[in-house]
């Protein structure tokens, strides 16, 4: 709140951009691109919130940010801002900022001048427009850098300003297309808390396309799974991350597990044999099941919902050991705390407790293994 | 301290072998610029003399009289006018065609680019003579023979490909980003052609106008081929000159001729260097 209130210019707030996205039916094929870049793609983006589309590279992701933006054209569908198509409006009349991966700051300009570049555009006063730059270097963290060229700036600098550069012109619409990925682990988690922080204190309805699951997880209020140019999950990061409602999106998600079976009372049996199980699939009797590899527990010796299972394969990541489980032909993920004393070829008991196998919705037949 | 043997002691030390390849350098810099630098001074020395005879080292006696002579004459200052305006309005239109030329087979991959990038080419890679014949047999049929308007376009077939070339080399590693992003900030079409490709592509476009502007400003063939001797340039006086055998006043007509160019030069020598670097690179 005490940043809108700093912000407010002469006669227009940032009060006043409260934009509700909508992208309706969405289809895009490249000129001498087989596969649709888009195939159909319907999303909403509430006001004030903050969507991260997460996918693969080569998914579409980027495509629906150049499409909001105008600078791709859409084959068919339609583009709502707060309810009116956009279509017809040329880029610089739609009010939505890109921020790519590359900060793009003019290199012929100081820091000031990119800053004031939309400004300028707009026909806003001098003195204004040096009020604003100030204050827009304050909000980003580098007051005083006004006079310095774009070659004197570090990567994680020069995003800082490009941010400034894109929030001076008020836009309907923050559209980050992998902003920080080019930049190392310290400073983009750095900078991941301040975009946050300032999308959530200017309110600006922000889509973040990022292929890093925990920076969506981390920045979103809600995440978009995006595969092959259409939406495959859409929910709040701790649902989708808890209870991914499809094999693809589970898998986007990191769930490598899968069982498939008969459901008969809290009962499902497959090829493991009977497991204990809390939720029961919507339909039928038969059903794919997922769970989570950190819920995923080695033993030493049976116990209740456990499995005989041969180590594999063991990854150390520092706070948790990745570990692959084969039982029976399945394939099992386990994430096991700290001290993992099983090595590769030991025999152990893996442990899936009742209530986090969740049903799925098997979106992909042909991985049906298990 | 204590030496070593190492056997390094035998090669020739350190301070000796660059201070011969110092002398190298400095010759071989003085050699480019006598080069360079020579036959305007010798222009210069004939000029500026009122006779300049041997066995005399440096003329004389000094004046400024064949200079002043050419630049009163009428006809100088007339072919002085033609040679200006025609080189300027080649200039503009080298710039006006190949600007979107250049940007289009620069970014853009289409079917028949090789192709349309040769024929651009095609009138330097033949001998300009053999285009200059057939395009004075087309130009006496359109009545382009023998006046300025005619003179222009003989020229900008010459100079083009040139500027396109010069502007090719800003295109191919020109990063369209920047466009999208200052439509994105809400800059329109042609605040971003002013405002973002200009200065990206600034350094370029002053070395295509160079070109084209020189390509155009030393032309003498096509210039009598088409002008029909009915445009007179300074290069179209100066080889009348050359006939007539006056050194003074060849050489005031040649340093008249060579002085434009050379302020061109010196005006644009930071566009030179900088056009050779890469776009959106410069710090």
């Amino acid at each position: 709140m005490l940043w809108s209130r700093e912000l407010r210019l002469s006669d227009n707030t940032f009060e006043a951009s409260v934009t509700a996205i909508d992208l309706q039916q969405l289809y895009k094929t490249y000129p001498r691109r087989p596969a649709p870049a888009l195939a159909g793609l319907s999303l909403t983006v509430e006001p004030h919130t903050l969507l991260a589309l997460l996918g693969p590279s080569g998914s579409g992701k980027s495509t629906i940010l150049k499409l909001i933006a105008g600078i791709e054209r859409v084959d068919s569908g339609d583009i709502r801002l707060d309810g009116r198509s956009v279509l017809s409006v040329p880029t610089h009349r739609r009010g939505a900022v890109l921020m790519f991966q590359k900060a793009y700051l003019f290199p012929f300009l100081s820091v000031a001048e990119n800053i004031a570049f939309g400004l300028r555009a707009q026909g806003v006063g001098r003195s204004t427009i040096q009020a604003e730059v100030a204050r827009m270097l304050a909000l980003v963290g580098l007051p005083g850098i006004e006079q310095r060229r774009p070659g004197q700036l570090s990567g994680g600098e020069q995003q800082r300003v490009a941010l400034a550069r894109a929030l001076v012109t008020r836009p309907r619409v923050l559209l980050l297309d992998e902003p920080l990925s080019s930049l190392d682990l310290a400073v983009r988690q750095t900078l991941q808390s301040a975009v946050l922080q300032i999308q959530r204190e200017l309110g600006i309805t922000t889509i973040l396309v990022t292929h890093d699951r925990a920076e969506a997880l981390a920045m979103a209020d809600r995440v978009a799974l995006i595969d092959h140019g259409s939406l495959v999950a859409h929910d709040a990061p701790r649902r989708l991350y808890e209870r991914p409602p499809t094999r693809r999106a589970a898998r986007q998600m990191g769930v490598e597990t899968f069982l498939y079976g008969e459901v008969r009372g809290n009962l499902l049996q497959s090829k493991l044999g009977p497991l204990g199980v809390h939720e029961r699939p919507q339909s039928g009797a038969w059903a794919t099941y997922a769970i989570r590899p950190e819920h995923v527990r080695l033993m030493p010796h049976p116990a209740p919902n456990t499995v005989a299972a041969r180590v594999d394969a063991r990854i150390y990541r520092g706070s948790w050991t990745e570990v692959a489980l084969d039982a029976k032909g399945v394939k099992l993920q386990a994430h096991a705390p700290l001290p993992c004393v099983a090595a590769v070829g030991d025999h152990v008991y893996a442990q899936l407790p009742a209530e986090h196998l969740f049903p799925i919705e098997d979106d992909d037949l042909q991985e049906r293994t298990a | 301290m204590q030496r070593l043997d190492t056997g390094y002691e035998q090669l020739p030390t350190r301070t000796a072998r660059s201070c011969s390849s110092t002398v190298v350098r400095l010759a071989l810099r003085a050699g480019l610029y006598a080069l360079v630098i020579g036959p305007i001074a010798v222009l210069a020395l004939y000029a500026g003399s009122s006779g300049w005879f041997f066995p005399e080292v440096l003329p004389a006696s000094w004046s400024f009289d064949p200079i002043a002579r050419q630049l009163a004459s009428p006809r100088t200052r007339e072919a002085l006018a033609t040679s200006l305006g025609v080189a300027g309005a080649v200039t503009l239109l080298a710039l006006l065609i190949g600007l979107p030329a250049a940007r289009t087979l620069g970014l853009r991959r289409f079917r028949g680019r090789s192709l349309a990038l040769l024929l651009l080419l095609l009138p330097n890679l033949v001998p300009l003579i053999a285009t200059g014949m057939g395009l004075n047999i087309l130009f006496l049929h359109l009545g382009l023979a023998g006046n300025a308007l005619g003179v222009i376009l003989v020229h900008l077939v010459s100079a083009l490909p040139y500027a396109i070339l010069a502007l090719l080399g800003v295109f191919a590693r020109y990063d369209e980003g920047y466009e999208q992003q200052a439509l994105t900030l809400g800059a329109n079409p042609l605040r971003v052609f002013w405002h973002v490709m200009l200065p990206l592509a600034g350094p370029g476009i002053v070395v295509a106008a160079l070109f084209a502007f020189l390509v155009s400003w030393s032309q003498y063939v096509l210039t009598l081929l088409i002008g029909g001797g009915r445009v007179i340039t300074l290069p179209m006086l100066l080889f009348a000159a050359v006939s007539g055998g006056n050194p003074a006043t060849i050489a005031a007509l040649a340093l008249i001729f060579a002085v434009p160019p050379l302020v061109a030069l010196a005006l644009t020598a930071h566009a030179l260097v900088e056009g050779t670097a890469p776009v959106g690179q410069h710090v």
